[in-house]
């Protein structure tokens, strides 16, 4: 068995250890394949399928969590690819409240960031969820919850248990009600948190923020 | 396994898991409290607040829809008004299609309308309990009494060679009933040649795609011939634990399987050396907590391992890295009840059962508008025509419209189709599948567009909700064809069902997913009169 594979992406070969995801090899190569539940910094899930890519498979792969292959021949851009993404963007985007409170504040949505890049401006569905549960949780001092923003990337819930091995936070629920939630499904500020920030700071969304840059416009740096 | 059975127990002691009992539990397994509400929300038989003493379980999909209606576990819950005591819920098909509409109450399988049902939970009347419908399960069973069972293994230990099995099963072609359709010999190949501990088997008894309750009398009826060939497969993978994993549905198989595995280990065929042959295997029966998800593989492994039965992404599979991080040698309850037959028979005389060119024998679980409805087991290659014959032929003079030969993932065809052999690669050309042999027969006169809605509603109720597509596609396609059927079709409508199908199917996860819209888009593709519903005027 080797311990190196070869494969091509978007025309351009290269050599990786064995175990290495297709998203991975990928940045070797310079190429950005789109994520939203990924982070580098984590272990990761497959769970939001922005980085689906062509691999000629039957079906589109998501390449944060695929390993690489010996001679495969990836695409990251077909025209497949493309349209599939746009259409997760147009589901997410369905249920996404304007505004985003990480825009008004911080100023990085990845959600809208990439509905942004690939163009889709509005939605074919509607709001889907279910006013089960309160939308919004302000019982912490420290992070706002929006659940009606969340896109259950669980990076939150990785970053508090693997990450800062503080163990307070879960999806609960299942299918189409399923929802972040802490301890025993408690108001995040009765939970055991002890409000390190780690889960608002690696959410891609305006489902966790900082309060205290709640209303906050932040200016826009100028980059040289 | 350990965890969620703990959970088991005390939901079934409490009839609830309360934030009271899983803080001690939390304190005495010293757990996070977050992993017990993670699986207390995820699983449909634990509840946070105990419900009324006795439950009544009534089956909202196809099969009974068809026969009651709709609203039919509405007019339940209106009829026991009043009656006190009873909880009655709707939920996804339970298995018992041949009695529709059937309801579980407690454990206990009944059938009736509204009015016996509600006599039954008040005592009025005795319970409508379901009568057992036709199964040939016998027909696959080499034995012809109960001191010749498991001669197929004995054989096995005492001449032959796990190389030799796992010859036999690719060379008869054998591939798995469970809906997948994977060649059985290469499977079983695959795991015996993958390195890494635990090595395991496992059978899959989960049975929950509506309209398929084969494996519940197979479980009931020959639960030796299951425990033959797993103990036959822990010894060609090099593996000394089984695990059935059975839905949590299903008592009075769990009763059979527990007596036929205590009976088996009498014997000697389970223990620390099977049949005097120095190889130690034994089984165990793990209880769902229940999710038609958990039917999938590696949902299933994730159960075990007492997390969220949420699937996992593959490559690798579980071949390789299946429970507990070791390779797992997973088979549905029918591929492994065929085995001893197979073996027995030899390669030749199991192909000799199918029809020409086709071989060995597929058992059907027929539901919908037949005379007959029941498990047969019948050639390999019959017509489907042939199959609603042997179920009794149409019911209520009504002439064929439609079926669903293989569950709710298999597309719906046109009677026109019903001349295509039951076979794997026959029934995929015509445009469906033979998925899981649950052949859903649909009369003249039905409203399939309701029924076609209906089973994508079913795969959105049991999304797990792990993947966006899934999660959020197939809810919003259910909510676009309630539209629809309820005459406002949305501009458009077809082409966008046309793009989320392809989302779903190129994007998902697992399985549910990819085919969550498909019975929708069978009737755009077969059925011009349905297809016009889904279409807007186009002025
Ligand atoms: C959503 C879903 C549900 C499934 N449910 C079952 C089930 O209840 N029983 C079963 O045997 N296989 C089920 N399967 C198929 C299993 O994943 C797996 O392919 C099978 O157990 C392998 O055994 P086989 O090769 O003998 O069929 C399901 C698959 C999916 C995607
Ligand atoms: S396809 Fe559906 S059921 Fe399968 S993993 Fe994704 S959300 Fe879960
Ligand atoms: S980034 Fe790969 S699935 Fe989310």
């Amino acid at each position: 068995m080797s311990d190196s594979v070869s494969v091509t992406i978007d025309g351009r070969s290269v050599t990786v250890p064995a175990g290495t995801s297709l998203w991975d090899a990928a940045r070797e190569l310079g190429i950005d394949i789109p994520v939203l539940c990924h982070s580098p910094r984590m272990r990761p899930v497959g769970v939001c399928r922005m980085c689906v890519v062509d691999t000629g498979a039957r079906n589109l792969q998501a390449a944060c969590v695929r390993p690489c292959e010996e001679g495969m021949e990836v695409r990251t851009d077909s025209d497949r690819v493309v349209r599939n993404r746009r259409m997760l963007l147009e589901l997410l985007m369905a249920d996404y409240p304007d505004p985003s409170a990480r825009e008004a504040s911080t100023g990085d949505d990845e959600l809208l960031a990439l509905a942004r890049a690939y163009g889709v401006t509005s939605s074919r569905f509607e709001g889907s969820r279910t006013p089960e549960a309160p939308r919004r949780d302000a019982s912490s001092p420290v992070i706002a919850v929006d659940h009606q923003a969340c896109i259950l990337c669980d990076r939150c819930i990785r970053g508090c248990n693997e990450l800062q091995h503080n163990h307070v936070m879960t999806r609960s629920g299942k299918g189409a009600t399923t929802r972040i939630a802490f301890d025993l499904d408690v108001p995040m500020g009765e939970s055991t948190c002890v409000s390190c920030g780690e889960c608002q700071a690696v959410c891609p969304t305006g489902a966790l923020t900082n309060r205290a840059l709640e209303g906050l416009h932040l200016v826009e740096e100028e980059t040289p | 396994m350990e965890l969620l059975n703990r959970l088991m127990a005390l939901q079934h002691r409490h009839g609830a898991l309360t934030d009271e009992s899983l803080n001690a539990l939390a304190r005495e397994w010293r757990l996070p409290l977050h992993r017990l509400q993670g699986l207390r929300s995820f699983y449909p038989a634990f509840r946070s607040e105990p419900g009324a003493p006795r439950k009544l379980s009534v089956c909202r999909d196809v099969a009974c829809r068809m026969r009651a209606g709709p609203r039919f576990a509405d007019e339940v819950a209106e009829a026991l008004q009043g009656v006190g005591g009873v909880e009655v819920e709707a939920v996804s098909c339970l298995g018992l299609c041949h009695a529709a509409p059937a309801a579980l109450a407690g454990e206990l399988p009944v059938s009736g309308g509204a009015g016996m049902l509600r006599d039954g939970m008040a005592g009025d009347r005795p319970l409508p309990l379901v009568a057992e419908p036709p199964a040939e399960t016998s027909a696959v069973d080499p034995y012809a009494g109960a001191d010749q069972r498991f001669g197929t293994l004995e054989r096995a230990l005492s001449e032959g060679s796990p190389e030799a099995v796992i010859e036999t099963l690719e060379a008869s072609g054998l591939r798995g009933m469970g809906g997948a359709g994977f060649p059985t010999g290469r499977k079983w190949r695959f795991t015996r040649a993958a390195g890494g501990t635990p090595r395991t088997v496992v059978c899959n008894a989960d049975e929950s795609e509506p309209g398929t309750f084969k494996d519940r009398l197979l479980l009931e009826r020959v639960p030796h011939l299951i425990i033959e060939a797993m103990v036959l497969g822990g010894w060609v993978i090099g593996a000394s634990r089984g695990i059935i994993y059975l839905r949590h549905e299903y008592e009075p198989a769990r009763r059979a399987l527990e007596e036929a595995v205590e009976r088996a280990r009498e014997r000697g065929v389970l223990g620390d050396s099977v049949l005097g042959s120095g190889f130690a295997f034994d089984l165990e029966i793990f209880v769902s907590p229940g999710g038609y998800i958990m039917g999938e593989e590696t949902a299933l492994l994730e159960g075990l391992e007492d997390k969220r039965g949420e699937p996992r992404n593959k490559p690798p599979f579980p071949t390789q890295v299946g429970y507990d991080g070791g390779p797992t040698l997973m088979n549905n309850v029918e591929t492994f009840a065929l085995i001893p037959r197979i073996l027995q028979d030899g390669v030749e005389g199991w192909q000799a059962r199918g029809r020409e060119g086709f071989s060995g024998v597929k058992f059907l679980s027929v539901s919908g508008d037949v005379a007959a409805p029941g498990v047969y087991c019948v050639p390999a290659g019959m017509p489907i025509t042939e199959v609603i014959e042997r179920a009794g032929g149409m019911a209520g003079g009504r002439a064929l419209y439609a079926f669903s030969p293989g569950g709710a993932s298999t597309p719906f065809l046109p009677a026109d189709r019903a001349g295509t052999p039951v076979d794997f690669d026959a029934l995929a050309r015509a445009g469906s599948g033979l998925g899981s042999g649950a052949l859903f027969v649909v009369g003249q006169g039905r409203d399939l567009l309701d029924l076609a809605i209906q089973q994508v509603r079913f795969f959105s109720r049991e999304s797990c909700g792990k993947c966006v597509p899934c999660r959020t596609g197939s809810a919003q396609a259910v909510r676009k064809l309630e539209a629809a059927q309820e005459g406002r079709p949305e501009a458009g409508l077809t082409r966008l069902l046309e793009e989320l199908d392809e989302t779903l199917a190129q994007t998902s996860i697992c399985g549910l997913g990819q085919v969550a819209l498909a019975p929708v888009m069978s009737l755009l593709r077969h059925f011009p009169d349905e297809a016009a519903r889904l279409r807007a005027e186009e002025a």
